[in-house]
């Protein structure tokens, strides 16, 4: 990454990155979270039970906080494509132009049209909508997600085009490339990552009114819930979909793989680093110890196999920051291990009963839910760093993408803007989570009651905004 | 097939234009026709549940016109860069003024977020009527389909012009005129009690007012593009356009004189509808034009997308189009009939 001020290439880089990590906090805990509330509003459809209808209703609340923030924080991503990135858009909107469309069509209609109705309308649904509302949301979420990895996948490895005459890509195969092997493990990995952040929120605010001895019977529900789904979405996360990942990466981006684990010689039985550092100037990992074999069993299923290294490959076709992009792969790696082992033993415990009494595990469990949010990131690094240099993998190079029209002045002045506005979109979110999740999710039942008529409930009331 | 796809584009720009554009009317009419803490809120409500899916006909846009014409969107947006940045910036503010200003119950909070619900729409309708002005007159397209403009130069309307001329500039005061008009004529459909009482009497007012900037802006574009109106006679869309126009006109006044609030405010879309119909189909096949030399500009058939990527989309596209608006049927159904000031009427806000 040339980090110079006068490199435009780098500021529309720097923006697109920044708007899409910052983007992308709130989506990845939307897709989780839609499934609790799906699952939810069902038991309390099936056993009738009011606790799981009062769940729904105070993370509706947080859902819908959080949402908002993810629509608003949406809309500048795909203009970017035009605003930053108009020599990739020329070169490549014939492609990744179907998915993007298709994504405001089949996702964001069905989101935006039933997420109002699912945070307020509970009443004005009745019990059997206000079920399709959640469902309609979560579908909407998630195949949002499956557009817009798809469009990923056609830049980490691109199929089902055709070059035109002249020199852009034009749609060729719309199957192919929606079905692109790696966007279907790409979806598997993010989503199964995705659920993991919502799992993890859950368990911590379970966790908050357990420590606090508030909302017992909720605070139970949000642990179990949330430490059962965190168990199998971490798992999800490594296994296969992650493994397979990993193999794709080997097979289509060898180059990428090599520097991930910092490899600057190829060989057999190839070990994973769990410590050292990438040393780009000596081309070598300085401090290493290395797990022997590890990462050709990863990477092609037997131990003695062959990995490249990057010596193989001219110093223009690696990546552009190789330390980022190893840190970024080895936080990853740890911290999702460490969602498994923290998971599986709070599983344990709360199927022994003792969840509720654990005070430190408690703690480790309510401070904890910002490593999922850590791991997406990094995970998201990992994946478009090691795409460099290439905005299109093989085909069309980072350097030639950006709009060539901006002057460097405009762009550092939107960043700014995006950076200063964003800040504040953060701490209004922050406060106003902070607040609902203090005021906790018993707060005013009574008024909620459900199938009454609509002056019998038009009470005045502390908050209107239920 | 690629005159279908300019269709559904301008479709798609069109629809967000009448859905979004009763937001920003009311958005502008806030502080005018809402007195108190609860009627404001009741302006708010008025709006709905579906907001967020009025501003998907902008996001749906941009995204059809990468898949359609990826050529326009990079010149355009790039071009327009930091104008279209703001409206972005204004959009955020708008969907943050909407949903936290409820949460809090307290003066100060929905004070400050009222003005920056005002504030940002009344800075959305100016940007997007500069920009229907800027697509009417035309940009500075070099020969590689590029361009970058100041907010202003000069303030004329041919060479190197800015985003900003005496031109566009009345666009933008006319849009915020029919977009008041627009807003204040659903709020008269969708409220009752003083606000009601208040946006049905500026409705008047305002229809009244944009007819002398409409003749302004006509006088205008002929002096601004004297090569439109010979096209655009031989063009039978532009035409119907104005069929719409002028039955959208003669409803609305029989609309207002019979107090058929909802007969108004169709006619108010369709007139919107009409207006922008016959503007889309009087520039076509031209998406873009040059202001520094005509053979610059960008032609719908030269920059489309491979005739693949057209067929693709003319089979996913309706059926998405068929989803999204029985979303939109089944919603609306359910939040049928007048807002008041009583809380929770809407069960929303």
């Amino acid at each position: 990454m040339n980090s110079s001020l006068s490199d435009p290439a780098f500021w529309s880089r720097f923006q697109f990155g920044f708007t899409l990590v910052y983007h992308y906090l709130f989506p990845q805990l939307t897709m989780g979270l839609a499934w609790f509330l799906v699952y939810w509003k069902w038991q309390a459809l099936k056993t009738g039970d009011e606790k799981y209808n009062e769940a729904v209703r105070f993370w509706a609340k947080v859902f819908g906080i959080n949402f908002a923030v993810g629509v608003v924080t949406g809309i500048p991503m795909e203009f970017q494509f035009g605003t930053n990135w108009a020599g990739f858009s020329r070169y490549a909107g014939g492609v990744i132009g179907q998915t993007l469309a298709m994504e405001s069509m089949f996702a964001f209609f069905l989101e935006s049209a039933f997420v109002g109705a699912l945070i307020w309308g509970e009443k004005r649904l009745g019990q059997r909508y206000h079920f399709l509302a959640a469902l309609g949301v979560a579908l909407g979420s998630w195949l949002s997600g499956f557009f817009i990895l798809v469009t990923n996948a056609f830049m980490q490895h691109p199929i089902g085009y055709r070059i035109e005459s002249d020199g852009s890509l034009g749609i060729d195969n719309l199957r192919a490339y929606l079905l692109n092997p790696w966007a279907l493990i790409q979806f598997a990995h993010n989503q199964s990552a995705a659920l993991v952040t919502g799992s993890f929120v859950v368990t911590a605010v379970g966790a908050l009114y357990t420590l606090r001895g508030l909302y017992r019977t909720q605070a139970a529900l949000y642990l179990r819930a949330g430490t059962l789904v965190g168990l199998l979405a971490s798992l999800l996360v490594a296994f296969p979909s992650g493994d397979q990942q990993a193999k794709m990466v080997a097979r289509h981006q060898a180059i990428t793989l090599a520097a991930m684990e910092g490899k600057f010689v190829g060989g057999t039985r190839a070990g994973v680093a769990a410590i050292g550092q990438p040393n780009v100037a000596a081309r070598r990992l300085d401090n290493p110890i290395e797990v022997p074999g590890a990462l050709s069993f990863l990477a092609n299923g037997t131990f003695q196999s062959y990995v490249h290294g990057l010596d193989e490959y001219p110093a223009d076709a690696w990546p552009d920051n190789i330390e980022l992009l190893y840190y970024s792969f080895h936080l990853m790696i740890t911290l999702g291990s460490i969602f498994i082992l923290l998971m599986a033993y709070a599983v344990f415990q709360n199927w022994r009963g003792r969840l509720q009494s654990n005070t430190w595990l408690l703690w480790v469990l309510m401070l904890a839910f910002p490593l999922p949010y850590i791991a997406n990131t990094v995970g998201w690094m990992t994946a478009e760093l090691g795409r460099q240099p290439w905005l299109a993998y093989g085909l069309f190079r980072t350097t030639d993408g950006y709009s060539k029209v901006l002057s460097n002045g405009d762009t550092i002045f939107t960043v700014i803007g995006f950076v200063g506005l964003y800040f504040v979109l953060g701490v209004l979110f922050l406060y106003l989570v902070g607040r609902q999740i203090g005021r906790g999710p018993e707060e005013d039942a009574s008024a909620l009651d459900v199938g009454k008529d609509q002056e019998l409930i038009d009470t005045p009331r502390q908050e209107h905004f239920v | 097939m690629i005159a279908i796809w300019y269709a559904v584009v301008s479709f798609m720009l069109i629809a967000y234009v009448i859905l979004d554009g009763r937001n920003f009317g009311a958005g502008m009419l806030h502080w005018f026709v809402a007195r108190t803490p609860e009627e404001r809120r009741q302006v708010i409500a008025a709006m709905g549940p579906l907001w967020s899916w009025h501003e998907v006909w902008l996001v749906g846009f941009g995204g059809a016109l990468v898949a359609v014409f990826p050529r326009l969107m990079a010149s355009a947006f790039s071009g327009y860069y930091l104008a279209l940045i703001l409206i972005l910036w204004c959009l955020i503010l708008r969907g943050v003024s909407i949903e936290v200003g409820g949460h809090i119950n307290d003066r100060l909070w929905q004070g400050f977020w009222d003005f920056v619900f005002v504030f940002a729409n009344f800075l959305l309708a100016i940007l997007f009527g500069a920009a229907a002005g800027n697509i009417a007159r035309g940009v500075p397209l070099d020969a590689q389909g590029n361009f970058s403009m100041p907010f202003f130069t000069d303030f004329g309307v041919h060479g190197n012009v800015g985003l900003l001329d005496w031109y566009t500039v009345s666009v933008a005061v006319f849009a915020v005129g029919i977009l008041a008009a627009h807003g204040a004529t659903y709020l008269a459909l969708k409220t009752e009690g003083p606000v009601h009482d208040r946006s049905a009497a500026y409705a008047k007012y305002l229809w009244v007012a944009v007819v002398p900037l409409f003749v302004l802006i006509s006088v205008e574009s002929f002096f601004v593009r004297p090569d439109v109106p010979g096209r655009a006679v031989h063009n039978p869309v532009c035409w119907i356009g104005l069929l719409v126009t002028l039955i959208s006109v003669a409803m609305l006044i029989s609309g207002f004189s019979t107090r058929r609030e909802m007969r108004a405010f169709l006619a108010s879309n369709f007139l919107i509808v009409g207006l922008l119909a016959t503007g889309g189909a009087s520039i076509f096949p031209v998406m873009l034009h040059s202001t520094l030399t005509p053979e610059n500009s960008l032609s719908a058939y030269a920059i489309a997308a491979n005739h693949t990527a057209l067929v693709v989309a003319s089979i996913w596209w309706p059926i998405g189009f068929a989803l999204a608006i029985a979303y939109f049927i089944f919603i609306s159904r359910r939040y049928a009939g007048k807002v008041s000031v009583k809380r929770d009427n809407q069960g929303f806000y």
